[in-house]
């Protein structure tokens, strides 16, 4: 133990107080995540975002099925639904439900698990029916008016013992019968894949093309300026469009396709930061001190825009992932049997009046996407520059 | 003013033929020709379909022509519909856009500009957060998820409205309201805080402090300088309306252009997506030249010798 002399230990009078320690002002690094966390759809979006990437890119691996692989016989399958239980006389129990849509019984166990097509006898096409054995049990199922019925042979409707979840194929399946989750995943894999490569493309056209111009000024910069000028003009969609037309539909080509296209803003941006952070005092410094104009533009001036980059850069994902499901939703986008959200809301809306829950997810998934992306990118922008917004 | 007009029309034809050129080359950059995919022809007859498109001749002398009979408002002939000419497409399915657009427009203006004022004059109460909800909502979500979610509800389970075509004047809510929900709620966004920001001006305290009505105030002098980015973002909402009605025409199956031109990029049918995305190009250039022009007229403080040059 240090000795402490005992005046020390002595009160300070009253009305005297010690210094206040100042705490070491808070870095505009600091300052920015403050605010960031402090936001709290931002916060939820991000872990949104980290989740949903994670399990786009290492959820399909841990299925059993792929996203490439049909089974006809089990096509169409809900992801819930009302089971029955029939009892022939030897005691065996066998539970299955009905898909209400296409007439069709699946044979469940008591967990949920498909295990598989009940095969019926023969339908009567005239009375719209078709019987099913269950050992020493006939079972009649009477599709002539809706809703479907269920009959025992003496005339009384079998009544659904409950809901259960379809353990095997969580959100059930599509009009070819492969897994619609694992569908799911690799069209996130894919939007994502498209919207984060499009929007890197993206920025480092932007930043090179906008950085130049505005580096450069004069009349290089009004040649430059007019040039983007009109491309902003010429509705950027149809040119996407025909760039897909004229690659042929892929990953690679919408990629390139959006990639070469939705830079015009992001050039905006930066020549407009860049034109008026050049005439700082120390640009000028690193000018008298023979820095040559790339690494001026590289060290000074685009960490110094770097806030309004990044706002703009996550305004650009969600716009790539919409374009993206866009193409593919017309048919434009990747090929099947790779799924997109787009391409696979695009199929659900095939079967939409028999089927909507496969309409469900993909809408879904996109929708909640855009939020989050939304969300962060307005939080980034209250983060980064307090003075715009709200 | 006259200057102002002819030098934006000077730079409109200049875009045009920006557009015109490389969609041309576009065009002509797709491996193989019009006629590969169909049925194996006989080379005589290939030799005169080529010839009678025009398509022996070199790839400038064909530019050259397509030029020429663009000048003359001629799209040429499409290759999927043997003797219908783009422009007859065009001409069929012009009205439908045309309705549906306009419809949409007026959608986003009667309600978008009401909904952002409602909003900002009841800053951080009820209805602001419930209209800046919906509005997220609206931003978020994609037109033909809309699209395709509004027909399972309203049309398959409330059956309210068909689920496609225009045979009754029901049948334009849904594609109508898919079409401008994106841009219902981003008007009304910006609106908002358009309004919000101009409330907090000093001509505003001025206005009240002399006693004006409160009418008067908010339409005055808070609505009409309010509302000036709301004009600004008219131009790009008319052509994304129109650009973006192909998805919609599509799902509901109204028979416009946007249809007309998703067809004719699934049957590859080149001269009708070149003479289509040409059209629409002009259309959308007279619009954004119109709605500067109303810009103009509507904040004289715009000089227009400065913005010309």
């Amino acid at each position: 133990m240090t000795d402490i002399s005992p005046e020390m230990w002595a009160k300070v009078p009253a009305g005297e107080k010690a210094a206040p320690i100042p705490p070491p002002a808070p870095t505009y690094g600091q300052e920015v995540r403050r605010r960031l966390w402090a936001n709290k759809p931002a916060v939820v979006s991000i872990v949104f975002i980290v989740l949903l990437v994670i399990a786009a890119f290492f959820g399909p691996y841990l299925s059993p099925h792929t996203y490439f692989k049909q089974d006809l016989k089990l096509a169409n399958i809900p992801p819930f639904f009302e089971t029955y239980a029939v009892t022939d006389g030897a005691g065996e129990t066998t539970r299955f439900f009905l898909n209400a849509s296409n007439f069709n019984l699946y044979e469940v166990d008591a967990e949920g698990n498909m295990l598989g097509l009940l095969r019926g006898g023969r339908k009567d096409m005239i009375k719209k029916s078709q019987p099913y054995e269950f050992g020493d049990q006939t079972l009649t199922l009477d599709y002539s008016k809706l809703p479907v019925r269920l009959l025992l042979e003496d005339g009384s409707e079998v009544r659904p013992s409950g809901w259960s979840w379809n353990r095997t194929y969580l959100f059930g399946t599509d009009q070819l019968g492969r897994d619609i989750l694992v569908r799911q995943l690799y069209g996130a894999q894919i939007s994502l894949t498209v919207a984060f490569v499009a929007t890197l493309v993206n920025f480092f056209i932007g930043v090179f093309y906008g950085g130049i111009a505005g580096y450069m000024g004069g009349k290089v910069d009004a040649v430059m300026m007019r040039f983007v000028e009109i491309i902003s003009t010429i509705p950027l969609t149809l040119y996407v469009v025909l760039l897909m037309v004229v690659f042929d539909s892929g990953l690679l080509s919408i990629i390139v396709a959006i990639g070469s296209v939705f830079w015009v803003d992001m050039a905006r941006i930066v020549r407009g930061q860049i034109l008026s952070l050049k005439s700082q005092d120390y640009v000028a410094a690193a000018r008298t001190m023979g820095a040559s104009p790339a690494r001026i533009l590289t060290r000074h001036l685009l960490p110094n825009s770097i806030g309004p980059i990044i706002v703009t850069l996550t305004m650009l994902i969600p716009s790539a992932i919409f374009i993206e499901s866009f193409m593919s939703f017309i048919g434009l986008g990747v090929t099947p049997p790779l799924a997109s959200w787009g391409s696979l809301t695009s199929e659900a809306v095939e079967t939409l009046r028999a089927y909507p829950h496969q309409l469900f997810f993909p809408a879904a998934a996109i929708s909640l996407t855009m939020f989050a992306f939304n969300f962060l990118g307005d939080g980034l922008r209250d983060a980064l520059d307090p003075r715009v917004g709200r | 003013m006259f200057t102002y007009i002819l030098n934006r029309l000077g730079m409109m034809l200049v875009t045009l033929w920006a557009i015109v050129t490389l969609t041309f080359f576009l065009m002509h950059a797709v491996p193989g020709g019009p006629f590969v995919s169909e049925r194996m022809l006989a080379p005589e007859i290939a030799a005169a379909l080529n010839a009678k498109y025009g398509l022996n001749l070199p790839i400038w002398q064909q530019y050259l022509n397509y030029l020429g009979r663009i000048l003359t408002f001629d799209l040429g002939p499409s290759f999927k519909y043997p003797g219908v000419s783009i422009n007859s497409m065009i001409a069929a399915g012009l009205p439908v856009t045309l309705q549906t657009g306009l419809l949409a427009v007026i959608c986003v203006v009667a309600l978008g500009v009401p909904l952002g004022v409602i909003a900002a004059l009841n800053r951080n109460r009820w209805p602001d957060t419930t209209v800046m909800f919906i509005a997220t909502l609206g931003v978020a979500i994609p037109s033909y998820v809309i699209a395709t979610v509004s027909i399972y509800v309203f049309a398959l389970r409330l059956g309210w409205v068909p689920t496609f075509g225009l045979d009754d004047w029901r049948g334009y809510f849904l594609p109508v309201f898919a079409l401008s929900g994106f841009w219902i709620s981003f008007v009304s966004r910006l609106t908002r805080s358009s309004l919000l920001e101009t409330l907090e001006q000093d001509y505003m305290v001025t206005a009240r402090a002399k006693g004006l009505r409160k009418g008067q105030i908010l339409f005055k002098h808070g609505l009409r300088n309010s509302l000036l980015p709301v004009v600004t973002v008219l131009g790009p909402v008319v052509a994304n309306l129109i650009t973006g009605s192909f998805v919609i025409e599509q799902i509901f199956a109204l028979p416009g252009i946007g249809r007309q031109f998703v067809l004719s990029i699934t049957n590859r049918d080149y001269t009708a997506i070149m003479g289509i995305t040409i059209f629409y190009a002009a259309i959308l250039m007279v619009m954004i030249l119109i709605v500067d022009l109303l810009y103009v007229w509507l904040d004289p403080r715009i000089k227009l010798t400065k913005a010309a040059a």
